[in-house]
């Protein structure tokens, strides 16, 4: 099994590499845009019109409803023919994953802004600052802190999650294991290979992200 | 109101009532504050004596009736209430500084971007203020390396930056360990001394005997006796308050 391997990671490791790599670009595409979808999803949110709360609200529970697998098939067939241009896969997959994304990002960001202690506001407010400048230089700058993290989850996530795209045979990491099984033929020897890079990317992401929220805190 | 109250009252409440729920918190408040008094109010808690102070300034949003702020009905929709606010200053029981910023940053946030004062001059403004509170070497420090005290008095000068016409504190010594109460309430005794009008729910019955124009005691919801110190703390006439006097004196 270990001989295999060996084997298969110095005839194919470029295949395997080039997978990491669209998994990560895909991940970092997604959560970026997602984060600004989501941001936008989030203020339309906590906005005081009725109306905008009760579609984003709508659209974070479908969108969180469903499984991701089937947004995406839905997104690969749906987009193609309601543009006039042609669309690759790879662009419904990716525009799939955005929305995806957005819909929990949506959420991150307005349990972030939440979770800043109502007298922050009273308080900014009792000095007579307007509602945007409290949202900017106090409510914010506070919420920051604990949506960063929830964010870099996010994204952890979303390594795994982008999995999903190899249905479609978009290039990423999951495709390359798809890729090298249909030529050697060695299925499990090949999947083990690609779990532990999944792995070892996740694993030192949670690290870092575990890190990184350690200094957070100390600068509270 | 006729142009002799107009020069006199600071605010007046006409007719104020507030619920959550159920629940009537406020029943029918008429009441005012002159320029330059202090007025302290006190009470058994749920009263309703927070949430009166926070109809003040509108934190709380009244159910029916009106206040009037130096001559402005502020409950009409159509004004701008952060402009109002602006000139009333308000310290909480849980500070509420913030922690974001530093000291210095917490009292010139306001000043200079709601009354676009030159940043400079915000900062002088400030260290001074700060000085007086005995906090001008914390001002490059944020909050959470000041002690409770500290923080409230942070608090305090952040609201007088806004050089308001009118300050409410709401129980400001309540969350504070015993032994940095006075600081506190030394620094708003200088400012009652000072002149600054003053609107004060506090539990520090010494405190509002000593440094009060009038005292208010409030329960279930309504002012149930109001008159000078003396009147209140020595010679009570409503049971309430001469009961609610006998267990906290």
């Amino acid at each position: 099994m270990i001989e295999s391997m060996i084997k298969i990671w110095a005839k194919y490791d470029y295949v395997f590499i080039n997978g990491l790599f669209g998994t990560l670009w895909l991940a970092v595409v997604t959560v970026f845009l997602g984060t600004i979808l989501g941001t936008l999803i989030a203020m339309l949110r906590m906005s005081r019109f009725k109306f905008f709360y009760a579609l984003t609200s709508a659209y974070i529970e479908v969108l969180r409803g469903t499984p991701s697998l089937l947004q995406l098939y839905f997104f690969w067939l749906i987009l193609p023919k309601l543009l006039p241009i042609s669309v690759s896969d790879t662009a419904c997959i990716v525009v799939a994953l955005i929305v995806n994304s957005s819909a929990y990002v949506a959420e991150i960001i307005r349990a972030g802004i939440q979770a800043v202690d109502k007298g922050q506001t009273e308080a900014a407010k009792s000095l007579g600052l307007s509602n945007a400048n409290t949202m900017r230089y106090v409510i914010l700058p506070q919420a920051v802190k604990n949506i960063l993290p929830a964010l870099c989850n996010e994204f952890i996530i979303m390594v795994k999650e982008t999995s999903l795209a190899s249905v479609f045979f978009v290039g990423e990491l999951m495709t390359a294991y798809k890729t090298v099984q249909s030529t050697t033929f060695l299925a499990v020897p090949t999947l083990t290979i690609v779990g532990i890079i999944y792995f070892v990317v996740n694993f030192v992401l949670s690290k870092l992200l575990k890190a990184f929220e350690r200094r957070l805190q100390e600068s509270d | 109101m006729t142009e002799a109250e107009q020069g006199r009252e600071i605010i007046r409440v006409e007719n104020l009532c507030k619920g959550f729920g159920e629940l009537k918190v406020l029943k029918n408040i008429n009441q005012h504050v002159n320029f330059g008094e202090v007025v302290s109010i006190i009470g058994p808690s749920g009263s309703g004596k927070s949430t009166f102070l926070r109809c003040l300034n509108l934190l709380e949003q009244p159910d029916s009736g009106k206040i009037w702020f130096e001559g402005v009905d502020i409950t009409d929709k159509r004004i701008d209430i952060d402009k109002h606010r602006q000139k009333m200053g308000m310290v909480f029981q849980h500070f509420n500084v913030f922690p974001n910023l530093k000291v210095l940053e917490n009292i010139t946030l306001a000043p200079v971007l709601e009354k676009k004062i030159p940043k400079a001059q915000a900062v002088a403004q400030a260290e001074e203020l700060l000085k007086k509170v005995g906090l001008f070497d914390k001002r490059d420090e944020y909050p959470r390396k000041l002690s409770g005290g500290q923080k409230q008095r942070l608090a305090i000068v952040r609201a007088l930056a806004m050089e308001p016409d009118v300050i409410l504190f709401d129980e400001p010594t309540s969350a504070l360990d015993p032994e940095m109460v006075k600081d506190v309430l030394d620094v708003i005794k200088g400012l009652a001394e000072s002149g600054m009008t003053i609107v004060i729910v506090t539990h520090e019955m010494g405190f509002a005997r000593e440094v009060s124009d009038r005292v208010l005691f409030m329960d279930d919801g309504d002012i149930q006796e109001e008159g000078t110190p003396e009147q209140i703390f020595d010679h009570p006439e409503n049971p309430r308050t001469i009961e609610f006097l006998s267990k906290v004196l």
